[in-house]
């Protein structure tokens, strides 16, 4: 029992750590948006009564936001979240992080979806872009062979078309 | 009293008749069979098939449209168990619980009975929930009628917070936040009694406000495509499948623990907002705790999956009761479910009954065919499943994508419906990576605007008076519950963050 915890006991500390330094930001930020909010809803149009103005409920959002995010902060600081945000945010450990299999892949992956949104959709026909974006994937993520890649993209892509365009009756973007 | 009950059945008949076509049980049939594959596979949840599905609904008649994403919505949460139990990796999050002894017994080469009796299992729990939603919806609807717009804010408040404090582990105030964020969302755009423009920084796409649908295909269908595909986790079947149909001694052995587990589930599926899983984990603890056998538990017992599997699909049933009766959603697949009918121009609420006569029968008389689909199919299915099991998520997760695509265009066709898509897809994934929960947030954006528009109506009808309001009876309860879920949500914080810092502090004296 005693041997895996001192084996857990790292990774707890490290998920520990990035959780102070993490409420300690969002904390922060949600103080600033909330301040944000108030501010705006304070100057909103008031038309008879300010109960009824549009700024109303919207300032008292602004208000649990600022409570909310002054919780997180006074709770990480507790947990000595100053310290921690330098350790995250330590040189090192920035490389590290951006260095991280995980995180490139997502940001590749994100990147892949606003090609697809932005740059195709719109440009070439749907069934097209479906076709590339599957294809571009299949291949980043290793999925399968390159022709097995060709035959699914397409395949799917010319499904999902008919699907919705003959059977569904619903407009494609 | 009796001409009141002879009414009721009376229009049970005329629902029961016009329900039971062919077409519709074709339609519901095939959906639940749709929703066992989309549930066995990991990844696929109940939330995202019924987000992506709601615009495909928009051509539909209304019971032609209820009968698909119901029957979805009770095949997915059954279907889970297959992956839980083959693989050890819920194929939703509502069967997390059954995979502690579904995959033990899978390892054991009892993997078709612990399918089995998962099936069976979830049949009971359907029953159960469809029963009590029958017979309880009646009560909170009279409950309902006496509800004011003080009240309905009231309840929106509660939503939050009791969602929040459910859905998180340690730390409620995460919940909390993410909860009034989705508040904050329904804000975006023209305002509902002025048409003031609110956070739209003179875009004109923001002042049409955020849709719904795009934001809740965003947060479920872009963050799990993300989540799943971050990083390979190999997976593989383990040991066959054999005997399926669960023996008479078995199904007798895990029946009280069923029932009981069943109850759990609908009053966990009332409480807005919480959701399948939470259900599954709450009976599973207590079925441990009352169990004659709790070592067993986690080590195999039928009886621990059972209690879990029951849970879960009673939660389907009893997270309908708050969202017919009171249109709050008990789970974030019923939310789902809300925002589909609303398409369809039904408006759950205290005058559902005068509105739409018959709905209610409709939803359980829907329900408890797909139930029987789902207990007919899932049994069926159970052993070719394992072949959709060996299907790879690196091929079907970017299938995901277009479809979202288009589920987030259909419903207003405009490009920016699409972006809205893509950025509530990051910031749900960003929030998720942090341990923020999403049931929060979608309730937030299903009752952001009643509670907008019912807060500012209270208190205009009070002339500015808090005190009128405060001598309402159900706003006490409210306002008292609310107070409660508060404090005990800043005490598990406050202790969870004591506990963090006893860590670091061991940390920093060199014990850890």
């Amino acid at each position: 029992m005693d041997d895996t915890k001192k084996e857990a006991a790292p990774e707890e500390v490290k998920e520990v750590r990035k959780n102070g330094a993490a409420d300690l930001i969002m904390g922060a930020l949600l103080i600033i948006f909330g301040i944000y909010v108030a501010y705006t809803a304070l100057n909103m149009r008031v038309y008879t009564t300010f109960l009824s103005a549009p700024g109303f409920f919207p300032l008292i959002l602004g208000v649990v936001f600022i409570i909310l995010g002054a919780m997180m902060v006074a709770s990480a600081i507790k947990r000595k979240g100053f310290a921690q945000v330098k350790v995250v945010f330590a040189k090192s450990n920035l490389i590290s992080f951006v260095k991280h299999h995980e995180f490139i892949r997502v940001i590749i992956l994100v990147g892949m979806m606003a090609i697809f949104i932005f740059g195709l959709i719109g440009r070439i026909h749907f069934g097209i872009a479906t076709s590339i974006y599957l294809f571009a994937n299949f291949m980043y993520l290793k999925s399968t062979s390159w022709w097995k890649a060709i035959i699914i993209s397409v395949v799917a892509a010319l499904m999902i078309v008919l699907a919705f365009t003959r059977f569904f009756n619903i407009p494609l973007p | 009293m009796f001409d009141t009950f002879m009414s009721e059945l009376s229009l049970f008949w005329n629902v029961l008749g016009s329900t039971l076509t062919i077409t519709n049980m074709f339609v519901v049939t095939a959906a639940t069979v749709m929703g066992i594959i989309v549930g066995a596979i990991p990844g696929l949840t109940a939330t995202m098939a019924l987000a992506l599905l709601i615009n495909l609904t928009y051509g539909m008649n209304l019971t032609i449209a209820i009968a698909f994403l119901l029957g979805v919505y009770v095949g997915a949460v059954m279907g889970g168990c297959n992956a839980a139990i083959m693989v050890n990796i819920p194929g939703t999050p509502s069967s997390a619980a059954t995979a502690l002894d579904g995959f033990v017994l899978a390892k054991q080469g009892k993997g078709g009975l612990a399918l089995g009796t998962g099936i069976v299992a979830s049949f009971f729990g359907m029953l159960v929930s469809i029963v009590m939603l029958i017979f309880l919806s009646p009560f909170i609807y009279k409950i309902a009628l006496r509800f004011g717009q003080w009240e309905y804010f009231l309840l929106a408040v509660f939503g939050i917070m009791i969602c929040g404090n459910l859905s998180t582990g340690k730390d409620p105030i995460k919940g909390w936040i993410v909860g009034f964020l989705g508040f904050f969302v329904t804000l975006i755009g023209l305002e509902k009694v002025y048409a003031y423009p609110r956070f739209t920084f003179g875009s004109l796409d923001l002042m049409g406000g955020i849709s719904l649908i795009p934001a809740l295909i965003g947060v479920f269908g872009i963050s799990e495509v993300l989540f799943v595909l971050q990083e390979k986790v190999p997976y593989k079947i383990e040991g066959k499948v054999g005997r399926v149909i669960p023996e008479w001694k078995t199904i007798k052995a895990v029946l009280p623990t069923a029932i009981r587990s069943g109850l759990i589930g609908v009053g966990i599926g009332a409480v807005p907002g919480a959701g399948e899983d939470i259900g599954a984990w709450v009976a599973y603890d207590i079925g441990k705790r009352r169990s004659k056998h709790p070592e067993l538990y986690g080590k195999g017992s039928f009886e621990g999956l059972a209690a879990a599997e029951t849970a879960n699909n009673a939660v389907v049933g009893g997270a309908m009761i708050p969202m017919l009766t009171l249109a709050v959603p008990g789970s974030p697949p019923a939310a789902m479910f809300l925002a589909a009918i609303w398409l369809h121009g039904v408006r759950p609420g205290p005058m559902l009954p005068v509105e739409h006569p018959g709905f209610l029968y409709m939803i359980a008389i829907m329900l408890l065919c797909a139930t029987f689909a789902m207990l007919i199919w899932g049994l069926i299915l159970a052993k070719p499943m394992a072949k959709i099991l060996k299907v790879k998520r690196e091929i079907l997760m970017p299938i995901i994508v277009p479809l979202t695509v288009i589920g987030a265009y259909a419903g207003n066709v405009r490009g920016f419906d699409i972006t809205v898509m893509l950025i509530f897809g990051l910031i749900g994934y960003v929030l998720r990576k942090l341990d923020y929960p999403m049931a929060p947030l979608v309730l937030g954006i299903i009752l952001g605007d009643m509670a907008d528009i019912s807060f500012r109506q209270a208190l205009m009808q009070s002339r500015g008076s808090l005190l009128p309001l405060m001598t309402r009876p159900i706003g006490i309860i409210l306002m008292v519950a609310i107070i409660l879920i508060a404090y005990s949500g800043i005490k598990r914080a406050v202790e969870f963050s004591r506990e963090q810092r006893k860590i670091i502090e061991l940390k920093e004296a060199g014990r850890l």
